[in-house]
């Protein structure tokens, strides 16, 4: 049987054998690369590839007004974007329902992780505060987008640097002294990892792209530097018993510590290189 | 897998490339029933950096296909965080949809789109970080990109600015220069036969100084289309290593 006529035979084939097409174990991550500050004109960037998965993405930071239940926080605003470039199922045009959702639980996570604390981007209270852009581009869809978002967010924001801003008590105007940056205070460190199920049995970890497509159910499980739980999403599909369930925030504790590491690892090399 | 790149500088006494980093097919993907082909290619230039994709499909929408030629399709497109301020609209404003359309119109010229009748080629190009010269890095990258993807053209298409600051002409311009308010002008070459396919120019220019500005411009564009041709082999090299083995 070839890959292309009968590609859940393929899959299955290798599955009783306990690998996987591209030779990874069931619960092996592809390789993950991490590159920060490319990008020049953004505040923050950072970049990551998980085997053929790239993502990137740019911070930009704005100043606005606080909002008014809220006085004394500032705004974060994450946006998953998937155009077209990176895989022919997007098509040109508004975001679709996979961009919005993916946007939607990155504000979720950001939210039930307390990556940041809104309060630190309050400049004065009610009158002026930083709102932070965070657009997150995919550049090549293979499968496992929310865990690339996740860790590119993060190391953007680890990466991103702030102007100091003061507020000139007479004319009651911020100045924004460019030559004086801060980087941001990060409090959590969340890592998401994504596991599929395969024909109602067989767990696999990050899955590609073609393994997602044959797959009968998704998971995502986001957890912290600590091993508490951020976020469990679970979209429906064929359901999981809660041992099963167990198992997969296990890997997902491990995998915490293999990404921090790696962010530390390049913070730390850029921070040598300068 | 990432094919590694080559890297040149040119340097004339009033002439300057930055420095272009170059990779080919960065991206696999897998081949559906209908024959599509995909080829993203990622161009580096100092500090403008861009991925191009170029995408063939067989059929085409009904109200747009022709019977004797392929259609193509360009879209164009900034990343919100590639300028010094965040674009709010990235696509469909006016500037985007003219360089699409100019874009669509390079290609068009030097694609050989008779060999593909009713059908519709499309490229997309995105715009990580924008520092001047962006219709040429477009340029560049998607001939690369169309290289990558197999479709026959007629020569490399090579893109450069050129401009006039204090009597000087100066190729590549940067975003400083280029806002700086001397004349500017974007050149798309084909190389071998010295036809030019794209040519705009903005602001006020005294006459004498237009083929200056031509020739410095042209040269910069045959430098870059070796630099090209030398990425298209080095990857055509090794990938062949690959696919012997």
């Amino acid at each position: 049987m070839t890959s292309t006529a009968e590609p859940l035979e393929y899959h299955r084939s290798f599955l009783k054998e306990n690998c996987r097409p591209d030779g990874r174990e069931l619960g092996e991550f592809r390789p993950t690369t991490l590159n920060i500050s490319s990008i020049s004109t953004a505040d923050g960037s950072a970049l990551v590839k998980i085997g053929n998965t790239t993502v990137i993405c740019g911070i930009k930071a704005e100043l606005t007004m606080p909002p008014s239940d809220a006085p004394n926080k500032g705004y974060i605003v994450p946006n998953v974007d998937l155009p077209p470039l990176c895989s022919s199922r997007f098509r040109p045009g508004p975001p679709g329902e996979q961009a919005q959702a993916a946007s939607q639980f990155i504000a979720d996570v950001i939210e039930s992780s307390d990556l940041i604390n809104r309060e630190e981007l309050c400049i004065e209270k009610s009158k002026l505060c930083w709102v932070l852009y965070c657009d997150i581009m995919c550049l090549d869809y293979d499968g496992n987008l929310l865990d690339a978002c996740i860790i590119v967010l993060l190391a953007a924001l680890k990466n991103a640097r702030l102007p100091e801003v003061t507020i000139n008590k007479e004319t009651d105007l911020a100045e924004v002294d460019i030559q004086k940056k801060r980087h941001l205070k990060i409090n959590r460190h969340p890592v998401g990892s994504s596991f599929v199920i395969f024909d109602d049995s067989i767990i696999i970890v990050d899955p590609t792209a073609e393994e997602e497509s044959l797959s009968t159910a998704l998971l995502t499980v986001v957890t912290d530097e600590e091993d508490r739980l951020c976020a469990v999403h679970k979209p429906g599909g064929t359901s999981l018993s809660g041992e099963k369930l167990q198992h997969c925030i296990n890997r997902a504790i491990t995998r915490n510590k293999e990404i921090s590491k790696l962010v530390d690892k390049v913070i730390e090399s850029m921070k040598m290189a300068k | 897998m990432i094919q590694n790149c080559l890297k040149q500088r040119f340097e004339h006494t009033s002439q300057l490339l930055r420095f272009c980093h170059f990779q080919l097919g960065f991206k696999s993907f897998s081949f559906s029933v209908l024959p599509m082909t995909v080829c993203p290619q990622l161009l580096q230039t100092d500090t403008i950096e861009k991925p191009a994709v170029c995408v063939i499909y067989p059929y085409c929408s009904r109200s747009k296909s022709l019977h004797d030629r392929a259609v193509i399709n360009c879209q164009y497109s900034m990343a919100t965080f590639s300028t010094a301020e965040r674009k709010r609209r990235p696509h469909g404003d006016r500037k985007s949809s003219e360089m699409s359309l100019h874009l669509k119109q390079t290609f068009e010229a030097a694609v050989l789109t008779e060999l593909y009748p009713r059908s519709q080629i499309d490229i997309y190009v995105k715009i990580l970080q924008a520092d001047g010269g962006n219709y040429s890095a477009c340029v560049n990258a998607a001939t690369l990109a169309l290289v990558d993807a197999g479709i026959p053209m007629r020569d490399y298409v090579c893109a450069c600015t050129a401009g006039f600051v204090e009597d000087t002409p100066l190729a590549d311009l940067c975003h400083a220069e280029e806002s700086g308010g001397g004349t500017s002008l974007a050149l798309a070459l084909l190389p071998r036969s010295g036809n030019i396919a794209l040519l705009q120019m903005d602001a006020r220019l005294h006459q004498d100084h237009l083929d200056a500005l031509i020739e410095a411009a042209m040269t910069a564009c045959k430098g870059l289309s070796k630099v090209l041709d030398g990425v298209v082999r080095q990857h055509l090299e090794e990938v062949s290593v690959l696919t012997r083995d």
